[in-house]
């Protein structure tokens, strides 16, 4: 434990030097970004144990998690690719936790959108130019609408939105699986024909799996930051994710305001769905394609702390991870599974309030020298 | 459609739905502790899966009560996992709750393949002990409804009349005793008991470890009564739909039971309609409990927010 002692106050001093006025932003935003550098470097430890204790080349295995991603021009791209999916589901997450609703339902509009991009993709639009951006559009409507679903219900009828998202997220899969393997898929194959090239994202870097995707990540990022930070829609929503008793008495209808924030969330569910069966990784349309992927978000918007700006930023990190422990699993004697053990650990880590040790703290404060409390 | 009717109304088909009410139930129970002492407990999914692989690890190595004790004990440490994190962390137990379900999911196939040396997503290599049945084949000897009872309620797993059992304990000790009173304050309106000096967290920190250990006996019923062994993902959703369950019942342990029960006949129904109907898709099949708790929980949201409005509460 000792040495994750000396690197962590260095993070939050760096970003309060020369900042001497007391609540200033810059000393905050240090204390979060100090806590999430404790919780990786805690993390990255934990990892090392278990690896330690599973692998008969431990070395081996950890060189290859924590550099093989970089290693190649091939797995730098699906390492960006990855990147650019976790921040829209991030993104996705990010935006109904702020209106502090838990609302789980990325999952399902990934399914629908992919499937409403199928449908276009493979109709006679599809082979057309206007193809994939009426597939990616599509995507976004049908995601929005199953984002709408259970906002509505939960303000009409307040049913939890926790228990009706997650059982959106079962039935949508199923909706999938019976339309591929009943009409879609051809006898005995589990995944539909291949997209046309015009409804394809067209690849950006070649030979990679960089596609528009990441455009539409880096839009999506802007946006979102602008619609939270700069719009009175965004100022209402994060009112109401703060204090909602308080945005009542100011005249926010947050019921409003909750619906429209899930149904924009499930469009970006929705937008991934089309990134993940558009994009060069997939091309058509596969039963379970998106294997448990989108709940990945939640781990990004919680580090990020539901910031749009950050989100892309512990995408990558989280990418790197993700891709790095894949390699591991493929090369050494280590099952790629051990991340989510420690995504669990940086999830509670980072939800903690005192996730910073006592002595880690007082470090801390004395670095800042007196600059804050 | 008649032979559906004589399906469902027939002794076997009760028989199923105790079977696949029994998980249910356990998890419904632990979800109910832990949301009336003020903690909705997300992450019953994710503990089942745990209690499920602990169950089976133990099971093969020692006898089956041992691997229910393991299923239960693996349950009560994730609740004291959950209770740390929550009331010292002061994280919220939402979050706690998924960050134990995203341990679970990938956690339990990791431990799967290191304690098998490879294996992922089945324990085929590590048979599993099972829940003994309980035989009351001698009910038979009632005249007139004595093979009825058999077909009904002979050969069920040991823990469905724990289960039973524990629908009377849970009613008892919140409704009846101190302990209960204490809880059901401390989630209501955690000031009040503050003040008259009950130690809130101290409660608190209990619910959840029951509550994670009744989700871990779930586990133990599923993966060694109902399945033998354990299947990545086996809980198929059913800790969610446990959560949906404790609503569904209002937060009472005998409405609870009905809510259970329910949602076990529905998964009991997707057991026995391929073979009835074969036309039928599988995936309609499987999405039917899934469907039935989204119905009953806008219904029962409805009815519940009616009542307040009648009641003059703004919702």
């Amino acid at each position: 434990m000792t040495d994750t002692a000396a690197p962590t106050p260095a993070a939050p001093a760096a970003s309060a030097a020369g900042n001497m006025r007391p609540p200033s932003r810059w000393s905050l935003a240090g204390r979060e970004i100090g806590r999430a550098v404790v919780a990786l470097l805690v993390a990255l430890v934990a990892t090392l144990i278990i690896i330690f204790f599973v692998s008969k080349s431990p070395v081996e295995a950890l060189g290859t998690l924590l550099t093989a991603p970089f290693s190649k021009v091939r797995t730098i791209g699906t390492w960006a690719d990855e990147a650019a999916k976790l921040t829209v589901t991030g993104l996705a997450f990010g935006l109904v936790f702020q209106a502090r609703q838990f609302a789980l339902g990325v999952q399902g509009q990934v399914y629908l959108g992919a499937l409403a991009a199928t449908y276009v993709a493979l109709s006679p639009i599809g082979s057309t130019p206007l193809g994939m951006p009426i597939a990616v559009l599509a995507a976004m409507v049908v995601g929005g609408i199953y984002g709408f679903l259970p906002g509505i219900a939960k303000a009409k009828l307040g049913a939890n939105e926790i228990v009706s998202t997650l059982m959106l997220n079962y039935i949508a899969i199923e909706i999938v699986n019976y339309v591929i393997l009943h009409g879609m898929a051809k006898a005995g194959l589990n995944y539909t024909d291949n997209f046309p090239a015009t409804s394809m994202l067209p690849v950006l870097v070649d030979r990679t799996r960089i596609d528009l995707g990441l455009v539409f990540a880096i839009v999506a990022v802007l946006a979102t930051w602008f619609a939270l930070y700069r719009t009175s829609w965004g100022l209402k929503l994060r009112l109401v994710g703060h204090n909602p008793r308080f945005a009542e008495y100011a005249g926010i209808r947050s019921n409003v305001i909750m619906v429209s924030a899930m149904t924009v969330s499930g469009a970006l569910g929705g937008l991934l769905g089309s990134m993940l069966v558009q994009g060069q990784a997939f091309g058509k349309l596969q039963v379970l394609f998106e294997g448990g992927f989108a709940f990945e978000g939640v781990l990004v918007a919680i580090v990020a702390r539901n910031r749009p700006l950050a989100v892309p930023i512990v995408a990558m990190f989280y990418a790197y991870l993700r891709q790095g422990a894949q390699l591991m699993n493929i090369r050494t004697d280590v099952p790629a599974e051990v991340i989510s053990v420690v995504a669990a650990l940086i999830i509670l880590l980072v939800a903690s309030q005192f996730g910073l040790p006592a002595w880690i703290k007082r470090g801390v404060m004395r670095n800042r020298a007196g600059a804050t409390r | 459609m008649n032979e559906l009717l004589l399906t469902i109304f027939s002794a076997a088909f009760l028989a199923t739905v105790i079977r696949t009410s029994t998980p249910l139930l356990l998890a419904t129970l632990g979800g109910l502790v832990a949301d009336l002492s003020g903690a909705l407990n997300v992450a019953l999914d994710g503990i089942m899966l745990i209690g499920c692989l602990s169950a089976v690890i133990a099971s093969h190595y020692a006898p089956w009560y041992v691997g229910v004790l393991a299923g239960i004990g693996a349950g009560a440490v994730v609740g004291v996992i959950m209770a740390f994190f929550h009331l010292r962390m002061k994280a919220d137990v939402v979050i706690v709750g998924f960050a134990i379900n995203a341990l679970a999911v990938g956690g339990t196939v990791f431990a799967l393949s290191i304690a098998t040396g490879g294996d992922k997503g089945t324990s085929i290599n590590l048979p599993s002990g099972a829940v003994p049945a309980v035989d009351l084949s001698f009910l038979g000897v009632i005249p007139g409804v004595g093979p009825v009872l058999v077909a009904i309620f002979s050969g069920h797993s040991l823990l469905s009349w724990v289960a039973a059992l524990l629908v009377f304990v849970v009613w008892y000790f919140l409704y009846r005793t101190p302990w209960g009173l204490w809880l059901r304050a401390v989630g209501e309106y955690p000031a009040a008991p503050e003040a008259a000096g009950i130690p809130v967290n101290t409660v608190r920190l209990w619910a959840l470890i029951v509550s994670g250990a009744l989700a871990g006996l779930a586990g133990a019923q599923l993966a060694m009564f109902n399945f033998i062994g354990f299947t990545a993902g086996m809980t198929s959703g059913r800790g969610f739909i446990a959560l949906g369950a404790v609503l569904l019942g209002a937060r009472h342990p005998v409405g609870v039971l009905f809510a259970a029960v329910l949602f076990g006949a529905f998964d009991g129904l997707t057991t026995v309609l391929p073979s009835l109907y074969d036309w039928i898709p599988p995936e309609l099949i499987r999405m039917i409990p899934f469907s039935v708790t989204i119905i009953a929980l806008l219904l029962f949201s409805y009815r519940a927010q009616r009542a307040l409005a009648l009641r003059g509460v703004k919702a």
